[in-house]
């Protein structure tokens, strides 16, 4: 089964020379037109639907006092509609350009593609809050709030797929971790129990997962399906048998207390949105940073790296390739284990059946948008994060959008940014493939 | 949609209040049946006499614990063992591909009456009543289907007007709220009554209460998508308080629990009118938030349907649960019992007599017709 092999990089080289760079430059120069031209299009687009088609002498009134939380008042921000929708089309339209001219250079690449995206945003929000109001600050919490189980999930997902093991029980995690945090934190009355049990119960589904997936060489994507429904099934039969039975006993554990930063909170609107949160948040920021140095800073991430890419490569040089999936494969249902306890101990307190509702599968998407790294892994959770805020934002303005489409968004908008900003992706050449040595 | 009540008994206990009092108030003409058997409930839990009647129902793939319609249901058919001494059973569909099957097995299991719970079940039922055509059917949130199935529904729109002239009422930002799980008529003609309700104080008071969430006449607003999310609830509440909302109706299940843990934690500021069964009792984690509760009786119309069929009355008219029939109504306050104006509690009583005399009229095109 050592059949691994490694993918030649498929990025093109920085600086071709050659027939070759003729070749590769000719359909680079292509695809810069392309995307230019649609990007204008787009612009045009934006300019007769938003600019244009809002009424001139209306403002867009966007809250920026973040709700909930002891901050100084800061004035609500008005922006005369008309002017900046048609400002920002024309933005959108100078991306356009600029992605034909600066064609050579990655960075200019990224940059107009991302000038455009915000510049659309922001034409296609002051027309949809025109003349009404809307929290941006709010938006910005609840942000926050879809994003951390989505970071941790993808975490996780990070960690085991660069060790070779494919996570699709992240969603399993999630459930389980959130049903032991609410139980036990109910009985025991601590929450750092709470917390405790959710990790543990991560890890138990991490174990189940690794066991499988490396002892007994069962398809990995398979089996993560098959653990999900296991932990619904688990889950949904304690729930009604106990939980339900008594919800002021078993399903009550309360909710973490925020934890302000003097100093960091006081900063206008992010402030409060970032630095006045729960323990689990900070856990959160700790944890990406600790994953992506872990990851490519030290000895463990080099190794888990080289068993996710070569096993066999990594076996001669004397690595224990199983033995690291295994820990590793624990290590990262803790991780999601912590999500899932945010989804109860961390904002809402109470359990209820199915109630990750899918999220570990997007999770797992952001592990793919964000090209197997846990910083690229982070922007898609906040990016998939801000668009259902700011759809949940929307949807009592009473726009002409119809609320299916609103509810479409955080979804379309994923996927269109991924494909213009991430390209082409690569898996980890092992992720999916058991080591069996010989 | 989702149900925590500890203990059955507190719900069967505030069901029996509300039948309890809808033996005092109006009755419905069609509904004048079970007016003369109201006091042959026989005391203290004792079983009644053992009548040979067997009365079964299919679950909706919400299963019999989904403290909900299901569970709803199930307790009537309970309450018909215990005072009618009839046989219950029930059987559980996983999948929507179960109704048919279900309904086929239970008409070979020889039940006097079988009970499809959910609006979603009625073209199954439809086919296993049009194949069985000596099987009496009855229905849960649909209308009737000639000649053997009766529908038990309920006009939640006068109820839900009741809860949004109680928001208007209560709310001291004049901003209050309401969203939904999904665009289906047993949903929306919530949130479309308590639109009406918050309009119609406006119009009475001349003040000008504000709806955040729900366009009664669009038909579109504030959905969170399904019913089972609580955190999509969360986000939805912490937006609606966000801009200035006080009073928040959440029609959406388990996802409404969000809504009722944002509102606990603003601190006081926000409070929650639940749907369906007294939050209070139901979801009682929460119950420090809940003003009141949008109630729908389906526990009583189940029992009534199995007393009738029991006593070979069964009939093909729909009863609508209804404010003269008690059906559906207003909830107690309970914890804000004292926080409610006095004033207020009088207005609602006018408000409910007159939407039972007909001098109000609430316009939802979501609402059963009779």
């Amino acid at each position: 089964m050592a059949d691994t092999v490694i993918a030649p990089d498929v990025e093109a080289p920085v600086n071709p020379t050659g027939e070759a760079a003729d070749v590769v430059r000719a359909a680079a120069r292509k695809k810069a037109l392309i995307t230019g031209i649609g990007f204008i299009l787009v612009g045009l687009y934006a300019l007769w639907a938003f600019g244009f088609g809002t009424k001139s002498g209306v403002d867009a009134v966007f809250g920026m006092t973040v709700p909930n939380r002891d901050t100084t008042e800061v004035g609500d921000l008005s922006l005369p509609a008309r002017a900046v929708a048609i400002a920002m089309s024309v933005l959108c339209m100078v991306a356009g350009v600029l992605r034909i001219v600066l064609d050579r250079s990655r960075l200019a690449i990224r940059l107009s593609i991302a000038l455009f995206l915000i510049a659309f945003v922001i034409a296609f929000l002051v027309w949809a809050v025109a003349g009404k109001q809307m929290s941006f600050a709010g938006a910005l919490q609840n942000t926050l709030l879809a994003a951390v189980p989505l970071v941790l999930g993808a975490l996780a997902g990070v960690i085991g797929e660069r060790s070779g093991v494919v996570n699709i029980a992240i969603d399993g995690q999630f459930l389980f971790g959130a049903f032991a945090a609410a139980l036990t934190g109910s009985i025991t009355g601590s929450l750092w129990a709470g917390l405790a049990a959710g990790m543990v119960a991560g890890a138990l589904i991490g174990g189940l997962l690794a066991v499988f997936a490396v002892r007994y060489l069962v398809e990995q994507v398979v089996l993560g399906v098959v653990i999900n429904l296991l932990v619904t099934g688990i889950t949904g039969f304690l729930y009604t048998q106990l939980l339900q039975k008594d919800p002021e006993g078993y399903n009550n554990p309360g909710v973490f207390e925020n934890i302000r930063i003097p100093g960091l909170a006081d900063i206008p609107v992010i402030g409060p949105v970032l630095f006045d949160v729960n323990i689990i948040v900070y856990l959160m920021y700790a944890l990406i940073v600790i994953v992506h140095l872990g990851l490519f800073h030290t000895r463990w991430g080099l190794r888990a790296r080289a068993v996710g890419e070569h096993p066999t490569a990594a076996d001669t040089v004397g690595i224990k390739v199983n033995a690291t999936r295994y820990r590793n494969v624990i290590m990262a249902g803790a991780i999601a284990g912590i999500g899932g306890a945010f989804l109860t101990i961390g904002t809402v307190g109470t359990f209820s059946k199915d109630m990750t509702s899918g999220a570990g599968y997007i999770a797992l998407a952001a592990v793919i948008f964000g090209r197997w790294r846990p910083l690229g892994a982070v922007a898609a959770a906040l990016l998939f994060g801000f668009t259902s805020a700011l759809a949940t934002s929307l949807q009592p303005l009473n726009t002409s959008i119809p609320s299916q489409f609103l509810q479409m968004m955080p979804y379309v908008v994923t996927i269109f940014a991924v494909a213009g900003l991430v390209g082409k992706v690569r898996a980890p050449a092992a992720a999916n493939k058991p080591y069996t040595k010989g | 949609m989702r149900r925590v009540s500890k203990v059955t008994a507190a719900a069967v206990g505030v069901t029996l209040a509300l039948t309890a009092t809808a033996a005092c108030g109006s009755k419905p003409k069609d509904d004048d049946k079970k007016s003369n058997s109201g006091t042959s409930a026989t005391p203290g839990g004792s079983q009644a006499a053992k009548i040979d009647f067997k009365a079964c129902m299919v679950t909706d793939t919400g299963g019999i614990d989904d403290r909900s319609f299901n569970a709803s249901s199930w307790a009537g058919l309970q309450q018909a063992k215990s005072e009618l001494g009839v046989d219950v059973k029930y059987i559980t569909s996983k999948t929507e591909n179960d109704y048919v099957p279900n309904l086929n097995s239970l008409v070979n299991d020889k039940c006097g009456l079988i009970i499809a719970v959910g609006g979603l079940m009625a073209d199954a039922t439809k086919a296993a009543a049009s194949t069985h055509k000596d099987q009496k059917f009855a229905i849960v949130d649909s209308s009737s289907i000639e000649p053997n199935v009766q529908g038990l529904q309920f006009n939640t729109a006068e109820a839900g007007f009741l809860g949004g002239y109680l928001a208007a009422g209560y709310s001291k930002s004049g901003k209050v709220a309401t969203f939904g799980a999904l665009p289906i008529p047993p949903v929306t003609v919530f949130m479309d009554g308590y639109v009406q309700g918050v309009r119609y104080y406006n119009q009475t008071k001349g003040k000008n209460v504000q709806v955040i969430g729900w366009d009664d006449v669009k038909g579109d607003g504030s959905l969170a998508g399904k019913f089972d999310s609580p955190a999509d609830g969360e986000r939805i509440t912490n937006d609606f308080i966000a801009q200035g909302a006080d009073v928040i109706m959440p029609v959406a299940g388990q996802t409404g629990l969000g809504a009722a843990s944002a509102a606990q934690k603003s601190g006081g500021k926000a409070s929650i009118i639940w749907v369906d069964q007294d939050g209070y009792e139901s979801a009682s984690q929460y119950k420090s938030v809940f003003l009141s509760t949008v109630t729908k009786d389906i526990k009583g119309q189940v029992f009534n349907a199995v007393k009738a069929a029991a006593n070979n009355q069964f009939t093909t008219k729909a009863t609508i649960g209804t404010l003269a029939n008690n059906g559906v109504g207003l909830a107690p306050f309970h914890d804000f019992d004292s926080k409610v104006p006095a004033d207020l509690k009088a207005e609602l009583n006018t408000v409910k007599a007159d939407i039972v005399s007909g001098k109000i009229k609430i316009t939802s095109k979501n609402q059963p017709k009779s």
